[in-house]
């Protein structure tokens, strides 16, 4: 069968998550963010009183803070801002059963295949729908052995004193502008805790669907993985094509006790209309591991940085990155890796793909502090032009007080060469097909990392963009 | 002179332009203003984000300097400035700068007879006025480039003026000897270099002082270019005392099939800030770009460079390298920038640091910033210590370890000179660093 038809019979030759479920919401906010709006959200959660003043007082960080002038073009956010719902809520619970989801809100996971999905192998499942999540479910087992999967509304609830120990530390509202959104109009989420010693042998996953037009989504995730635990933690990310903006700014905060292990992995495919800015930072403790694997394929702008900050002798950083910039896009992503503890170790390998107007930047930091002895850091980054409309950029920031650290940093930017694509069709394989080999080559190191129906999809994805690419 | 006010104020600016042409009194006081306009850079900006001028320059406390010109008779002129150019005499031309003045300027009669310059600017305004307005302070260096650009457009004393016809090669380097005795003052100088097609030319300036009690500040405008087919390689080694800011702020204009490399050498001063941007502005020009910097006790070192890749098939190789004892601290900001159109780059960029001490420092960051998809660009970076092996290796040769870490450093650092083996340039640059070795330990 010749390759286009296979892959128009995929029903790939357009953006897949783009439909629109008629719900009607049981509450939505004015638009815009005011005063009124958080007192609002903070009264349909129910919330402690200290929650209110926090979120309040992160509404004046926000407002006192000046819009960022690096990254991407955020010039018309502010107007984009004004108009967008930073509060709607599609049902009164949180439901434990997928029977007992509403209908509209059921067919639309559906769509995506989240129960199929649960079906097979995961550990547990949220889905968030607009601002709140409608649906949590952990296997029993896991139950048992103490460890929780709940959104984060019900972590608050729930588990106060954890939560509250956590909870802001790892990233202060003060951190940057969008942060101290988050931390103001904060909905949705996953609240996670692995108990000491216990080994998830299957992922988390957690979806997150923004389905109305005009919409803010602001999950806050807070994961705290307990001395030698393991676990890995999956969030994707989609949302239906609109003529206007949307916005997403999450906050995910995470730790990582002596000698656990955590992988957080994110499929973003946001529509080409989405604001994306995210803040996602872990602290890594005495011989643990924290691993981001971030793929960034949708959205219009994001900017988004996971980080791992070394603060325990022996710990190990580690952000695998792909981007992915069509026409219009520009992906401002990257990592960094702070190391402030002795023999910390860290690497970060990032891959992007610029195609027509697209545009991707690597942006990340490399710092040793004083005291990180022995540390030892490695960054490359590779990216890959296919048009020469496309743009790339990298700007590692390289900081080290440390005489014995070992840093080093590698990128190069490169087209798919002539002979490359003559080598295959002498070998008898169509332009557009050599092209998304070659891309798949690029991207193998990361890609293979993936949860298989991700890889798949990714696959799906390139073969997709490469065909026509060709001019 | 007596009762004069020598600050950097308006007026300072109007006295120096006083006997010269109209178009120069207007270049500086449009620069004046430009200056003023401008606000004092802040480590808010990324290209100050490593140098704290607040901290390390105080503008204020200078003085510019209001010393007499010294006689062109070499027997009264400095020990050591005599003696750093008694170290490699042979030349196509020399030049002497005391204290902001050029006092001695000779080039070989029959490159003269062929048309070649090489004058202090003052003398240029004069004998070759259209060359030097046509030149100097506009597409190179202008007062627009920023704040130093501006402040030095306008109070420069004066500089070097080197013009190589169409198809003149100079075998031998032009040498600049330039040498600080005041404490507490500004000198503002200026290099304009322009090669016509197919001529060929390498210039080096040495800039030498002692060590200095109150803040002293140089800054040099250099501006070079080189026209098609051109070749031209510039040297700069600063090997000034403690309480120095050196500042450089220098451009290169390549046009097609020119090549222009440049190397800079920093050695001493307190403060090093060198802004270098290569321009590649017509087809197959090329840029070999090349650093070393040696720092210990307190020294600082900034640099700041950018590629430009504005037409099709151009070059640039770029290569800095430094070792850091005791508590000096280096930045390097670099960035290769391929515009739209650009198709055919080749663009490299490489920063080694070798921290030597527990106390030193070094931030890179190296940039990349494509606009064309044609291109091979890639970058890198890597802050490191002694290597033990090799270390290990030589010492099993009978080296102390003393002896094996100086020869892995020299090793590390000639890399540089290698790729640009200028004569004398290498064995005294060797000569200084095995100096500062000596004191590491």
């Amino acid at each position: 069968m010749p390759q286009n038809e296979t892959i128009q019979d995929l029903g790939l030759d357009e953006y897949k998550y783009d439909f629109v479920t008629e719900t009607e919401p049981v509450f939505r906010a004015e638009k815009g963010l005011s005063e009124e709006v958080v007192r609002q959200i903070s009264a349909h959660k129910e919330e402690p009183e200290w929650m209110l003043e926090y979120r309040l007082k992160a509404l004046d960080v926000y407002n006192s803070k000046p819009m960022p002038k690096w990254g991407g073009d955020l010039s018309s956010l502010e107007a984009v801002l004004d108009e967008i719902y930073f509060y709607v809520r599609p049902q009164d619970q949180m439901e434990r059963s997928w029977d007992d989801v509403p209908d509209e809100i059921k067919n639309t996971f559906e769509k995506l295949g989240i129960p199929e999905a649960e079906r097979k192998i995961l550990a547990g499942v949220g889905a968030q729908y607009e601002s709140e999540m409608v649906y949590h479910s952990l296997r029993e087992e896991w139950a048992a052995q103490g460890v929780i999967f709940d959104s984060i509304e019900d972590g608050l609830k729930n588990h106060p004193e954890l939560f509250r120990e956590h909870f802001g530390t790892i990233i202060p509202m003060h951190d940057n502008k969008f942060a101290a959104m988050n931390a103001a109009v904060w909905s949705g989420g996953s609240f996670v805790y692995i108990p000491k010693g216990v080994s998830l042998d299957t992922p988390l996953q957690a979806y997150f669907r923004v389905n109305q037009e005009r919409m803010g989504q602001f999950e806050r995730t807070l994961i705290i993985i307990d001395e030698g635990a393991q676990a890995h933690y999956i969030e994707g990310c989609t949302a239906p094509v609109y003529t206007t903006e949307s916005f997403h700014s999450g906050v995910i905060e995470i730790v990582v006790k002596k000698n656990a292990r955590f992988r957080y992995t994110t499929i973003q495919n946001w529509s080409n209309n989405m604001y994306n800015l995210v803040t996602q930072r872990s602290m890594v403790h005495e011989n643990a591991t924290m691993e981001w694997l971030d793929g960034n394929l949708g959205s219009k702008l994001t900017m988004k940085y996971p980080s791992c900050y070394l603060i325990g002798e022996g710990a190990h950083g580690e952000i695998m990155s792909i981007a992915y910039s069509g026409d219009g896009q520009h992906q401002d992503t990257g990592g960094k890796v702070v190391h402030v503890a002795p023999h910390t170790t860290s690497s970060i390998t990032s891959k992007s793909i610029s195609k027509g107007t697209g545009r991707s930047t690597y942006r990340g930091l490399c710092k040793v502090h004083k005291g990180a002895r022995h540390a030892r850091s490695n960054v490359e980054c590779d990216a890959l032009l296919i048009n020469d409309t496309s743009r790339t950029d990298t700007y590692p920031y390289i900081e080290i007080e440390e005489n014995d650290a070992s840093v080093g940093h590698e990128a190069s930017v490169s087209k798919i060469g002539e002979e490359q694509l003559f080598y295959l069709a002498s070998r008898g394989i169509a332009k557009d097909e050599a092209m998304a080999m070659i891309v798949r080559g690029f991207i193998e190191p990361i890609a293979k990392q993936l949860p298989l129906e991700y890889a798949v999809e990714l696959n799906r994805l390139i073969e997709m963009e490469m065909e026509g690419s060709v001019g | 002179m007596e009762g004069v006010t020598s600050a950097l104020n308006p007026a300072a600016v109007e006295r120096i332009g006083m006997s010269e042409p109209e178009w120069l009194r207007e270049r500086r006081a449009h620069a004046w203003d430009v200056y003023e306009r401008t606000p004092m850079p802040t480590i808010r900006l990324e290209e100050w984000r490593y140098t704290n001028l607040k901290k390390k320059l105080d503008l204020d406390s200078l003085q510019l300097s209001d010393a007499e010109a010294m006689s062109d008779d070499a027997s009264t002129w400095p020990e050591r400035l005599r003696a750093a150019m008694d170290e490699d005499r042979a030349a196509s031309g020399h030049i002497v700068i005391i204290d902001g003045h050029v006092v001695h300027a000779d080039v070989d009669k029959q490159l003269a007879a062929q048309g070649v310059i090489l004058e202090s600017l003052q003398e240029a305004i004069t004998n070759h006025e259209e060359l030097v307005r046509d030149h100097l302070a506009t597409d190179a260096v202008p007062a627009e480039e920023g704040k130093f650009a501006a402040l030095n457009a306008a109070l420069w004393s004066d500089g070097i003026f080197l013009y190589v016809p169409k198809g003149v090669q100079l075998e031998l380097p032009v040498r600049v000897t330039c040498w600080l005795s005041e404490a507490g003052t500004a000198y503002f100088s200026r290099v304009l270099i322009v090669a016509e097609a197919q001529s060929q030319v390498s210039y080096v300036d040495e800039v030498l002082s002692d060590d200095f009690e109150s803040q002293t500040y140089t800054s040099t405008a250099v501006e070079l270019i080189a026209r098609d087919g051109a070749r031209v390689q510039y040297v700069a080694v600063q090997r000034l005392g403690r309480g120095t800011f050196y500042q450089s702020i220098q451009r290169t204009l390549a046009q097609r099939d020119s090549k222009l490399d440049t190397l800079n050498v920093a050695l001493g001063a307190s403060v090093t800030r060198v802004d270098l941007n290569a321009r590649l502005l017509g087809p197959g020009a090329n840029s070999d770009m090349l650093g070393l910097y040696f720092g210990d006790d307190d020294q600082h070192f900034d640099f700041n460079t950018s590629q430009d890749h504005v037409a099709e098939h151009t070059s640039s190789d770029l290569l800095y390298k430094g070792a850091l004892d005791g508590a000096s601290r280096a930045a390097f900001r670099g960035i290769i920038r391929v515009l739209p159109g650009a198709q055919g780059t080749d663009a490299y960029q490489t920063n080694r640091n070798l921290l030597l001490s527990p106390e030193s420092r070094a931030d890179s960051l190296p940039n990349l910033e494509i606009e064309a998809d044609d291109v091979k660009c890639s970058h890198g970076a890597t802050v490191g210590q002694l290597d033990d092996e090799a270390k290990f290796y030589l010492m099993s040769r009978g080296l102390s370890l003393i002896q094996a870490e100086r020869l892995v450093v020299l090793g590390f650092l000639g890399e540089v000179l290698a790729k640009l083996p200028l004569g004398g340039v290498v064995d005294k640059v060797t000569r200084v660093i095995e100096q500062k070795l000596a004191q590491h330990g």
